[in-house]
């Protein structure tokens, strides 16, 4: 009807008008995306202030103290264990809660996934129950069980089976059993997306084929809900990786984590730039383990579904 | 006896829910398919023939019964251990694998050597002509060559018997002929037992050596093609293997297997018996409508009723004609091959006089 010359100058003017109008929304998500991101970046490079805050002065004493320390008083340069301690706890305690997480949550998601349709949302809406709870009183349950004189070790004094009560609380594997209990409903969710959608005739198409229900676990169900079980990885390892609240009551300050580093650096510590720094290398680590995700599961094509 | 038996299947019965919501999808059927035979499952929607070929392949275990295979019970046997491949309905082709991995599956399960399961894919992909797309993922072959690798897929481990649940419904009426051809070639070529389902009679007809025609969980009659549409011993199996006509009668005298039966609509039928048949009084007489030819009354033929001409449908091969006979109620119709050039011989409203051939009616029991 009308020539191709007219129709495209009229799409690329609407095109055009959907940029004008789209325009502030994007600018409101960039700047409140990245501003606070550049800040942080910009007090990084900065001095600390005497009280918390920073000074205007260059300065690379935040990133140098990421991971050396400067000797109070010979002003030498020497690795500060603590910072690298730290650092590494945490990245071991969040794979192993990621790791914790998956064993726990992929029977759970599987199970769900294989109840009848009417009863799968009762079951969903029981993993998602702690999800109403404050976090903060979430955490305190946890001690509550664990602590020295809490329901645990009451329970086997009782029973006679131990004298003296067993130190849980303020230990690694406190923190674990807090960040597993937190962070297993993130597993089960996106693992359960992802079985749901799975077929199960396929499973039967497999047990027909002369595979053992462990060959069918390993061969079918398993790869099949591998996009599941790495978005719930994920799900699971970064928030661990960051994690603030349950390491420090778990952890009684003594076991600390990066998150709770970070705090210190901007609360008692008064040193800004630091604190920054260890964000910005947090964040690094984060962006390190999604393109590892992406490398590993974006560009694998196996679409279906 | 037993040893020319691919599988006996005996007294079986399954049983879903419990109290009162259970529900027998399949009721003390018996049936056993021989070796090297294309058996065929025929019954409408419902009737409990994927119930029955998944008690065979083990995806469901008999409520009581027994399920023979080679003169061992296999009722109890999880299907990963029976040697009976399936080729599902919808394929069930495992997305994350290439046409030749699936093809490989069960060969690699069973725990062959390398080699040999790749000269058997080979083999298998040549048999199903599909070499050219052994690397492709199954989400990008057409349903046809998707059917194609799920029988390759199936026939790979060379089992003793394969099922089949539906396997040509998904495709259209050009590729499903050509791939009728290709099971039976397949059938031939491999001489591996089919167990065949389907609830389409014609593919019924012609494909299958033996047909078992089911109704509500229940065998009705097990025979060749020909002598399930020839001869139906019963009224739901002549109802629902082509079309019939059924006279209600009442039997007047009977002699050398042939009974005269007194109906209302039609006047006295001379019509076979089944051989074990005792006469008492009501029966059906069935007809096929290509059985009976229609004359003009001044044609002066031997007629065995007349009645009105009330439709005429034209199907190209053939024209259906169905007629209002005398008592007003019943309709019969009759099927005439056309030949070419042929002129149109009846118009609706005609009265017609319509001709019974010899030997074509028979008795079934009400
Ligand atoms: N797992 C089950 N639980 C309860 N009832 C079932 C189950 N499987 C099948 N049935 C019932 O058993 C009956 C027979 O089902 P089946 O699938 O064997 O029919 P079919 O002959 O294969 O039908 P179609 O031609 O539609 O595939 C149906 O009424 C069905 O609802
Ligand atoms: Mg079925």
């Amino acid at each position: 009807m009308t020539q191709p010359g007219a129709n495209e100058a009229e799409r690329s003017r609407d095109i055009r008008k959907r940029w004008l109008l789209s325009l502030p929304a994007l600018l409101i998500v960039l700047a409140a995306a990245t501003g606070p991101l550049l800040i942080v970046v910009l007090y990084s490079f900065l001095s600390p202030g005497p009280y918390g805050d920073v000074q205007w002065q260059p300065s690379m004493d935040g990133w140098i103290g990421v991971f050396l320390e400067r000797d109070m008083f010979t002003e030498t340069l020497s690795i500060a264990d603590a910072h690298v301690s730290i650092l590494i706890r945490s990245v071991m305690l969040s794979l192993v809660t990621t790791v914790v997480t998956l064993l726990f949550g992929f029977p759970t998601a599987y199970f769900i996934a294989t109840r009848p349709e009417r009863t799968r949302e009762l079951w969903l809406l029981l993993i998602t129950i702690p999800f109403w709870t404050n976090l903060l009183i979430r955490t305190f349950a946890v001690l509550q069980i664990i602590r020295n004189d809490g329901l645990i070790n009451g329970v086997l004094m009782k029973l006679g089976l131990i004298t003296r009560p067993i130190q849980m609380l303020f230990t690694d594997g406190a923190i674990l059993t807090g960040m597993v209990y937190v962070y297993l409903p993130l597993m089960v969710l996106p693992v359960y997306a992802n079985l749901e959608k799975l077929d199960f005739r396929l499973v039967e198409a497999a047990y027909d084929l002369y595979a053992t229900p462990f060959r069918v676990l390993t061969r079918i169900i398993i790869p099949l809900a591998k996009p599941g079980l790495i978005a719930g990885s994920i799900l699971v390892f970064i928030p661990a990786l960051g994690a603030y609240v349950t390491p420090s009551i778990l952890g009684g300050g003594k076991n600390l984590m990066l998150g709770n580093l970070i705090e210190l650096q901007f609360g008692q510590g008064r040193n800004w730039p630091l604190g920054s720094a260890l964000s910005i290398t947090l964040m690094l680590i984060v962006t390190a383990a999604l393109l590892f995700y992406v490398r590993n599961v974006g560009s694998q094509g196996s679409r279906h579904g | 006896m037993a040893e020319s038996n691919a599988v006996e299947i005996r007294d079986v019965v399954k049983v879903f829910g419990f109290g009162e919501f259970a529900f027998s999808a399949v009721d003390h059927a018996s049936i056993s398919i021989r070796k090297n035979e294309f058996f065929t499952l025929l019954g409408p929607s419902g009737c409990g023939k994927t119930t029955l070929l998944r008690l065979i392949a083990g995806f469901e275990f008999p409520t009581s019964g027994e399920i023979i295979l080679n003169g061992e019970d296999i009722a109890a046997m999880p299907p990963f251990k029976r040697p009976i491949n399936t080729v599902f309905q919808s394929y069930a082709l495992f997305p994350h694998m290439t046409v030749a991995d699936n093809i490989g599956f069960g060969l690699t399960m069973l725990g062959r050597p390398k080699q040999e399961v790749r000269d058997r894919v080979a083999a298998m992909l040549k048999l199903v002509r599909m070499e050219k797309l052994a690397d492709r993922r199954t989400s990008q072959i057409s349903g046809g060559q998707q059917q194609r690798v799920a029988l390759a897929r199936a026939l790979a481990p060379q089992p003793k018997v394969l099922l089949l649940d539906e396997p040509l419904s998904a495709l259209d009426y050009k590729l499903r002929k050509d791939m009728q051809i290709e099971l039976k070639r397949l059938q031939a070529e491999t001489g591996i037992t089919f167990i065949f389902v389907t609830h389409d009679q014609e593919e019924a007809l012609t494909m299958s050596d033996r047909i078992a025609v089911m109704s509500a969980g229940k065998i009705l009659q097990v025979d060749t093609p020909r002598a399930i549409y020839d001869a139906p011993t019963d009224r739901f199996v002549a109802d629902f293997i082509g079309e019939t006509n059924f006279l209600r009668g009442r039997i007047g005298s009977v002699s050398g297997g042939i009974a005269q039966v007194e109906t209302p609509m039609a006047g006295r039928i001379s019509a076979t018996l089944p051989p074990d048949f005792v006469p008492d009084g009501e029966v059906t007489v069935v007809l096929r409508p290509e059985h009976a030819c229609l004359w003009l009354p001044n044609d002066s033929a031997p007629c065995q009723t007349t009645g009105t001409l009330e439709n005429i449908v034209y199907f190209g091969t053939d024209t259906h004609y169905h007629v209002r006979l005398q008592d007003g109620e019943t309709q019969f119709m009759l099927r005439e091959q056309n030949k070419p050039l042929q002129r149109q011989r009846f118009s609706v409203g005609d009265q017609v006089g319509i001709m019974f051939e010899e030997n074509a009616a028979r008795v079934l029991r009400n």
